[in-house]
């Protein structure tokens, strides 16, 4: 054989070997993480999860009043944050598309996206938490949908600029005018690129912990009422999981598990929204 | 280059002629720094079928998307001259663009239906302009497809998606939905590239049922297709218009001899 080629085939080998272990140390860990998950949380799995409240020390229990927290406050968030994150969105992609302050919003909200998002919580702490001088319910809503927004705006951004300008120029010429345009036709055809991102913005706020310490902090008993602290469930993993007694590390690992079948079972629904987009 | 402006008397101004629909005067068009038309004086008459031939990059297209201004749509374009329609210079700054488009409607190269029915497709500009009963607006739906030679194809499927529809069909589409909102122009920018011959042949004798009731400026690149469909024939070359004339005479007996080269195709 020749030398050249010899010496390209074992490069190529060298190579796929590197790649092929640095996938497999990248899997292991997710693997081990989803099987610990899996093998603590199910055997905490029961019907009390979502019958009972979270438990005093000592005794056993369930989640029903973080579940219901944590649904309450990510509805809320999304009620607030995608109309908003959606507008801005339009805005970058369509209005404001050739000027320089849609440039710097979109450069901005990039650096959003990224903030830590216990930086978020402080803000909305000093913003609402310290005048009221109370945690709540609304307020961990409110730190929830400062960290949805700029998922929206960056996904929607990029959904309505992938459709095509001839698309834009038909609806133009139709003598359509700009919000129209936008509203009724370019989101129909960015509409599973929007889709996607709303759920990505969902799966992505519905584990954050840091905010919610400071806003709407917790709650050991049932309550509904969304102007006190209020129960959730990456806060009562936080705190179960650092206790010394069994029965909240039971529940802490039965939390996680729940979380993280949801927030999987949001990532699938976006493959299927993704592929709907291809074949459409 | 002088017998050409001699030829189109763009020098000393024309009396503009009485049928004229579209008046283009002066006009200079650019992209960014790029120049791409140079003084073009057109007189497109009403209620007749004109076709623009030329060389690609021409500036044919470039035409079209000035009528509608929708060129406008990207900043860093403009015109300059005049285009005066019914008596109003539509490249004024007061022209309600909206309305503008909505009088003067365009059909682009690749077939672009909405991600919406076939009912929406052709409805949807037309319930925004005109406040029509539900009966009204499927009366007016009907008679847009049937103008667009669709309705048979379509009749049962109103409500299925327009994107099921074959290429040719979907052109047709976006012709129906031009019509329905009644424009008194029609731009059409190589509406048949796309396409295949028999659905290239079904928009040709669409033209031909539009023509006398709109005024049709298509934009081609086929020689034949400007030949069996046009009255009138505008040829461009670099940004100029070259020769303006009756279709059998440009394309029997050019007075000038670029259009004479292009025509036998010596180039382009």
């Amino acid at each position: 054989m020749n030398w050249i080629l010899f010496r390209r085939r074992v490069a190529d080998r060298i190579a796929l070997v590197g790649a092929g272990l640095a996938t497999a140390f990248g899997l292991v860990f997710l693997a081990w993480i989803l099987w610990t998950t899996f093998a603590n949380g199910a055997a905490a799995i029961s019907v009390k999860l979502v019958t009972e409240m979270t438990p005093p020390p000592g005794s056993d229990g369930g989640l029903l009043n973080a579940f219901y927290g944590s649904a309450v406050m990510i509805l809320l968030a999304l009620a607030i944050g995608t109309p908003i994150g959606l507008a801005a969105g339009t805005y970058l992609a369509e209005h404001g598309r050739h000027t320089k302050l849609a440039a710097t919003v979109r450069f901005v909200n990039d650096i959003l996206l990224s903030a830590p998002s216990i930086v978020l919580g402080l803000f909305i702490y000093e913003l609402v938490v310290v005048p009221s001088q109370h945690f709540s319910g609304y307020a961990g809503a409110l730190a929830l949908a400062l960290i949805l927004i700029p998922v929206v705006v960056r996904t929607s951004d990029e959904a309505l600029r992938l459709v095509p300008d001839r698309m834009r120029e038909a609806a133009f010429a139709l003598g359509l005018p700009r919000w129209k345009v936008s509203t009724r036709i370019l989101f129909k055809a960015a509409r599973s690129g929007v889709v996607t991102g709303v759920l990505l913005g969902v799966a992505r706020i519905s584990g954050e912990t840091a905010p919610l310490l400071f806003t709407a902090l917790n709650n050991q008993f049932w309550s509904a009422d969304m102007n006190a602290p209020l129960a959730n469930v990456p806060v009562v993993i936080f705190q179960y999981a650092m206790s010394p007694y069994d029965a909240w590390h039971a529940l802490a690992w039965a939390g996680a598990l729940v979380l993280t079948i949801f927030v999987l079972t949001l990532n699938i629904l976006v493959r299927l929204v993704a592929r709907g987009r291809k074949s459409a | 280059m002088n017998d050409v402006t001699i030829h189109l008397d763009s020098s000393t101004a024309k009396p503009v002629q009485p049928d004229a629909k579209i008046d283009v005067r002066n006009l200079d068009f650019y992209y960014g720094k790029a120049k791409s038309l140079h003084g073009v004086n057109l007189a497109v008459p009403a209620n007749a079928v004109t076709a623009i031939i030329g060389p690609s990059g021409c500036g044919k297209s470039t035409l079209l998307r000035t009528i509608n201004r929708i060129y406008a749509l990207y900043p860093e374009q403009r015109a300059e001259g005049e285009i005066v329609i019914d008596g109003e210079n539509v490249l004024s700054r007061s022209v309600d663009l909206d309305d503008l488009r909505r009088r003067v409607g365009m059909v682009f190269q690749k077939p672009t239906p909405f991600a919406s029915s076939i009912r929406a497709n052709v409805g949807f500009a037309l319930s925004h302009y005109e406040k029509l009963s539900k009966s009204e607006l499927a009366d007016r739906v009907e008679g847009a497809l049937r103008q667009a030679a669709l309705w048979d194809e379509v009749k049962d499927k109103l409500d299925h998606s327009a994107l099921s529809l074959s290429g040719g069909q979907q052109q047709r589409l976006c012709i129906a939905r031009t019509v329905a909102v009644r424009p008194e122009i029609i731009l059409l920018d190589e509406p048949t590239s796309a396409l295949d011959p028999i659905s290239t042949a079904r928009i040709e004798e669409l033209l031909h049922e539009l023509r006398g009731r709109f005024t049709l400026l298509i934009v081609t690149h086929n020689m034949q297709q400007a030949a069996r469909v046009s009255d009138k024939t505008a040829f461009f070359h670099l940004g100029e218009l070259i020769e303006f004339d009756d279709t059998s005479r440009i394309f029997t007996n050019p007075q000038v001899p670029r259009t004479q080269d292009y025509i036998t195709g010596r180039y382009g």
